[in-house]
């Protein structure tokens, strides 16, 4: 069963096109790579999904609901079933570890209790519990700034998972970390999806880490979706098409 | 390709482009330096003895600095004087403090909540630049002259002084906090709202802590400020504390001593609040590698 389809997404930047009639669906608890060189259309795609950046055409139904149409509370409701990383973390850095990771709590909050981060008993216990899982239980009170790189972006994926999502969205999750790190945060994602059966959808920039951790991959090239199959349908042929023949021989090499 | 630019005369490659604004930046330098010299040397001194007035000028700066002395019945101290008349100039100097204190509370909880909508990132551009463009103005007129306009209403004295101080806080501590609001990284805005938080959420729990140590150091700078212009008031506005009293020794008894011994005071005041905000500083400041 799709948990998002995605029908016809166009967007226009003026008269730049960054994405084009693209369609296609995400199964439950599936993990997808959005793989594609700068200006494709990834970091478009991801942001339109949880309306970030609002689409110029088309339809996003998720969990039934057409994104595009919701205002206000609704669609609230509807960014807290979504959680999303970044490249850069974004962290509130002067915040200890355990009150950036409640933030993640806020979308179900009432204005007042989420202004002066009023959290009930449960919600501290659940974000200590994610906390603990993500191997950062020596730092709930540090704060994020004297954190690693890695660290961080630990602290990023116990935000978005405290909201009890349906659906993780990663925007290039491991650009800014070391091979090792990378690893670590790969290996959590893949975990979160097995364990929890919670969707991922990843934006890339490293093919090798797609095929290995994907179960579908998606290729954008210049806006259009011009690969939807599974990772060992990559071929060669594929990889020029995505990325043009030149960047393509040092991806393949 | 662009070619390199190379000095006419010596023939050295430039590293820095000569750009019309540059030219003009340095003919006004250029007037004005030529309107200063030519103002000097045709001055009018009336026919003043300018070595002799100099003389006296630094010997009446010695005497203040060297031997400061208070006269106890100018404190309202009637026999003895000593430590009564020291104390009286603390509760002076306390006025002053208060008078300092209030302004910028009253201006620091405003701003705070007008900063926010006047920070371009987290309003709209209308409203963002309506707020920036009127407190311009505000800001453009001097504290002074917003105590003695307000005074029309409430009369000359502290009231005038606290609401035109206040008024002038306001301004500048808006500016100073849309500013480090509009520097705080973006990203931490989209990521509370990726997570369904709200506006005032997101004002609340991300951009005011982000920028609390901006806050702190306008709001403690603005405070050293305020505490200069309570001075000034006391005497300008009658607005009472050590600037009254200065105002009378300086003005009324003629007494050099003591503005001497009130100078030290305010001093001391100063070097207390420069070590207060040093310390507020290492507290607040602490980054990587603590």
């Amino acid at each position: 069963m799709a948990l998002l389809e995605v029908t016809s997404l166009t967007k226009y930047y003026g008269d730049t096109a960054a994405l084009r009639d693209i369609s296609f669906e995400v199964k439950k608890g599936e993990f997808v790579a959005v793989i594609g060189p700068s200006g494709s259309g990834k970091t478009t795609l991801i942001r339109c999904i949880n309306r970030l950046i609002p689409a110029s055409d088309g339809k996003i139904i998720f969990d039934k609901e057409n994104i595009l149409n919701l205002r206000g509370n609704a669609l609230r409701k509807a960014r807290a079933k979504i959680g999303m990383i970044f490249q850069h973390y974004n962290l509130v850095e002067r915040l200890s570890v355990i009150e950036n990771v409640l933030h993640g709590r806020l979308g179900y909050k009432s204005s007042l209790e989420g202004m002066f981060g009023v959290y009930s008993e449960e919600e501290k216990e659940k974000a200590f519990n994610i906390i603990t899982l993500l191997g950062l239980d020596d730092y709930v009170y540090r704060r994020c700034d004297q954190l690693s790189g890695g660290q961080m972006q630990r602290v990023g994926i116990a935000r978005a998972l405290v909201q009890d999502p349906r659906m993780i969205l990663c925007d290039e999750p491991i650009s800014s970390l070391d091979p090792s790190s990378s690893k670590v945060i790969m290996d959590y994602l893949k975990k979160i999806q097995k364990e929890f059966g919670i969707t991922v959808v990843v934006n890339l920039h490293q093919v090798d880490v797609a095929k290995k951790y994907a179960q579908r991959i998606l290729g954008f090239n210049g806006g259009s979706l011009v690969f939807d199959d599974e990772p060992g349908e990559l071929s060669k042929k594929q990889i020029y098409k995505i990325y043009g023949t030149e960047a393509g021989e040092l991806i393949i090499d | 390709m662009t070619a390199l630019i190379r000095n006419r005369r010596t023939g050295k490659i430039r590293v820095r482009k000569t750009q019309s604004s540059n030219l003009y930046m340095r003919g006004v330098l250029l007037v004005l330096a030529a309107i200063t010299v030519y103002t000097l040397v045709t001055i009018d001194t009336k026919g003043a003895d300018i070595a002799a007035a100099s003389a006296k000028t630094a010997e009446y700066f010695w005497l203040m600095l060297t031997q400061p002395k208070a006269v106890p019945s100018h404190f309202g101290i009637q026999d003895g004087g000593g430590i009564g008349t020291f104390f009286s100039a603390l509760h002076m100097l306390g006025i002053t403090l208060a008078l300092a204190f209030l302004t910028t509370l009253f201006g620091g909880i405003v701003a705070l909540f007008l900063g926010v909508f006047a920070a371009g990132n987290l309003t709209n551009k209308k409203v963002s630049n309506g707020i920036k463009s009127f407190l311009a103005v505000v800001r453009a007129v001097p504290t002074v002259l917003w105590v003695l306009i307000f005074a029309i209403g409430a009369g000359l004295g502290s009231v005038a002084a606290v609401i035109g101080m206040s008024f002038h806080t306001i301004s500048h501590l808006v500016k100073a906090y849309s500013e480090s609001f509009e520097e705080i990284d973006e990203g931490v805005i989209e990521a509370l709202r990726a997570s369904g938080a709200n506006w005032f959420q997101i004002v609340f729990q991300a951009v005011i802590p982000s920028s609390v140590s901006y806050i702190l150091s306008w709001t403690f700078i603005r405070f050293e400020i305020n505490f200069a212009v309570a001075v000034a008031m006391g005497a300008a506005a009658g607005a009472g504390g050590i600037g009254f009293q200065l105002f009378m020794a300086a003005g009324y008894f003629f007494d050099i001593r003591e503005i001497g011994f009130i100078t030290y005071l305010i001093l001391a005041v100063s070097l207390i609040m420069e070590y207060l905000a040093t310390r507020l500083k290492e507290k607040y400041h602490i980054h990587n590698g603590a």
